[in-house]
């Protein structure tokens, strides 16, 4: 959520934040100790042993069952990008849909939450209550809503109704928009953009109130038109949310992946399947084959991915700066 | 001036599109939780033959109330665990010095690029191990840990800009650290406290993966798996899918019109940290 945030963290820490000293019964140092403790105590157990186990296990075959693992240097790691015959091409396949929803989802949130919060700005009657409607796929993302898209995207669901009622017919999927292998990514992209654009359109919406609205009318009197008032005042003044929208897009659809798994569960074929959902099938799905070193393998690969980006999007920001 | 009026029936025509393109799914959802079985299966959105049948046989016979207990409990437990713990982290990360200080505080923000899906299976194990598997605190412990990062930022920026004066104040009197935290800082620090409370709600509500793996008990189900039971079945009865999704969405609702500013807040406070 708030990667951005770790941009100007460290002012928030100040350097000696008891201020003066005073004299106390117990040393200054125990006490904050004892604060942080459960916090501690808790990321001990769930955080770090669970991270250390599972690098560990990135570098071993197990199949979950046997006592013990046997260690297998990086040949997970080997297998997975070109090494094995079956998984190599099936991570390769995963890692292009992945990209494509990675660029996608940003791009038409971005293209659709920015109009619509400036149009929401304008208005003064509704906008309270718009606002809360437009909330709403946010706040309900999860199973319920995905099996709620499901029912309408059946073969005899909503969707294809309405387009055949539209006279737009050539458009409904008799399959289904989940089950055309051609128009199951596409469509899934669609629903992410819808449980992204909430979040977007609020950022957008607030960013637009922090804008000394002079600007505007200074535009306005030198006759420039709306179109150039959005692409010479707003969008450039807006850019750091965009690169903030950017990012948590990128990031989610490295992290996330209930949505592939709910609606089509990589199918039809595979034609939807996300390195993510790749890595919970090797962790969860494979019976007694040896194959969570490589889920872990995958999820650490994933780990470096999002950390790569992260930095490739944290250097464009400052150059936007 | 005919031009603008224009324009700006242009621009609510296109807000309102949107709104229902937003509220899309969601009508769907209620139309087909009021529709019978026969009648699920056709096209229509108003039914035809408004049940209510639907909805109580779903809420009934499919054991959503427990389910909803289970839900109840676990989110319950998440966001007392994540209140208690990590408000006294940050407390201590905002306005204590101890050596380890920033470290720590570093380290519980990175937390954040750490994907779910590569803590997943070695959280799984290590539950097996601790035979917490499978229970209700085996969800809860690593719902609290995975809220680490977004709810230390919040709630240290929270604190941090709670004016020292009051605190320095309060240790003339003789308050101790303990005392300062519970009168002063809790209390000031209220809607930052409602806002990781909302924020980590939600998600857990909704959660469906780690239980999905550790839950096999039925009677241990939260909802999202009790809807998911109900699919699973060769032909999915879409009017009790609809029904139990409605089961599940109406609490997120009411919480969300009830808390909304603390959504609002909440989010773009994170992110503009």
């Amino acid at each position: 959520m708030s990667s951005l945030a770790l941009k100007d963290r460290p002012g928030r820490l100040r350097k000696d934040p008891s201020g003066g000293r005073s004299p106390r019964r117990w040393p200054g140092w125990l006490t904050g100790w004892a604060f942080v403790f459960p916090a501690v105590a808790l990321f001990a157990v769930m955080g770090v042993y669970t991270i250390g186990s599972g690098l560990a296990l990135s570098f071993a075959k197990w199949n979950g069952f046997t006592p013990t693992w046997n260690w297998a240097g990086v040949q997970n790691y080997l297998d997975l990008l070109y090494a094995d015959p079956v998984l190599a091409p099936e991570l390769r396949r995963a890692g292009w849909n992945t990209l494509q929803v990675m660029v996608a989802v940003p791009l038409l949130t971005v293209v659709i939450a920015l109009p619509l919060a400036v149009a929401l700005n304008s208005v003064r009657r509704l906008r309270g209550v718009l606002r809360s409607v437009y909330f709403l796929p946010y706040v309900t993302t999860g199973v319920a809503i995905y099996f709620a898209w499901r029912y309408v995207l059946e073969p005899d669901g909503a969707i294809n109704t309405l387009l055949r009622s539209l006279g737009l017919g050539t458009l409904s999927q008799p399959q289904g928009f989940l089950g055309n292998p051609s128009t199951a990514l596409p469509t899934l992209i669609l629903v992410l953009v819808w449980s992204s654009v909430p979040v977007a359109t609020l950022l957008y919406l607030s960013g637009l109130q922090a804008i000394d609205p002079n600007l505007f009318e200074a535009a306005q009197i030198d006759g420039a038109a709306p179109r150039h008032v959005l692409r010479r005042v707003i969008w450039p003044l807006l850019r750091p949310i965009t690169a903030a929208i950017v990012l948590l897009g990128v990031r989610d659809t490295l992290h996330g992946f209930q949505i592939f798994l709910v609606m089509t569960n990589g199918g039809p074929g595979g034609h939807t399947d996300v390195l993510a959902l790749m890595a919970y099938r090797l962790s969860f799905f494979k019976g007694l084959a040896q194959t969570l070193g490589l889920a872990s393998a995958l999820g650490w690969l994933l780990f470096a991915g999002a950390v790569l980006l992260t930095l490739v999007n944290a250097r464009m920001l400052r150059r936007v700066h | 001036m005919t031009g603008r009026r224009v324009v700006r029936a242009v621009v609510f025509v296109a807000l309102f599109v949107y709104a229902l393109i937003s509220l899309y799914p969601f009508l769907w959802m209620i139309s087909g939780a009021f529709k019978s079985r026969s009648e699920i299966l056709e096209g229509g959105f108003l039914p035809r033959a408004f049940t209510l049948d639907t909805l109580t046989q779903t809420w009934g016979r499919l054991h959503f109330f427990d389910y909803f207990l289970n839900s109840l409990k676990v989110t319950g437990l998440t966001v007392l665990g994540v209140l208690v713990v990590y408000s006294l982290a940050s407390y201590a990360f905002a306005v204590l010095d101890f050596p380890g200080r920033r470290i720590l505080f570093w380290f519980f923000v990175a937390l954040l690029f750490v994907p779910g899906i590569t803590m997943l299976l070695p959280v799984v194990i290590l539950e097996k191990q601790l035979g917490v598997l499978g229970t209700h605190i085996g969800l809860v412990l690593p719902f609290v840990n995975g809220t680490a990062p977004l709810t230390v930022l919040l709630l240290t920026n929270a604190y941090g800009s709670i004016p020292r004066e009051l605190r320095e104040a309060a240790r003339s009197d003789g308050a101790s650290e303990g005392r300062i935290f519970w009168s002063v800082y809790l209390p000031l620090a209220r809607p930052a406290h409602v806002t990781v409370a909302v924020l980590t709600a939600v998600p857990t509500w909704n959660e469906y993966v780690l239980t999905r793996v550790s839950i096999s008990d039925p009677s241990r189900y939260t909802l999202p798996l009790g809807l998911e039971s109900l699919i699973s079945s060769e032909v999915p009865r879409y009017n009790e899918v609809m029904a139990a999704s409605l089961i599940i969405v109406i609490p997120v609702i009411v919480l969300f019109l009830f808390l909304q500013r603390y959504f609002v807040n909440g989010l773009v406070g994170a992110i503009k940290g």
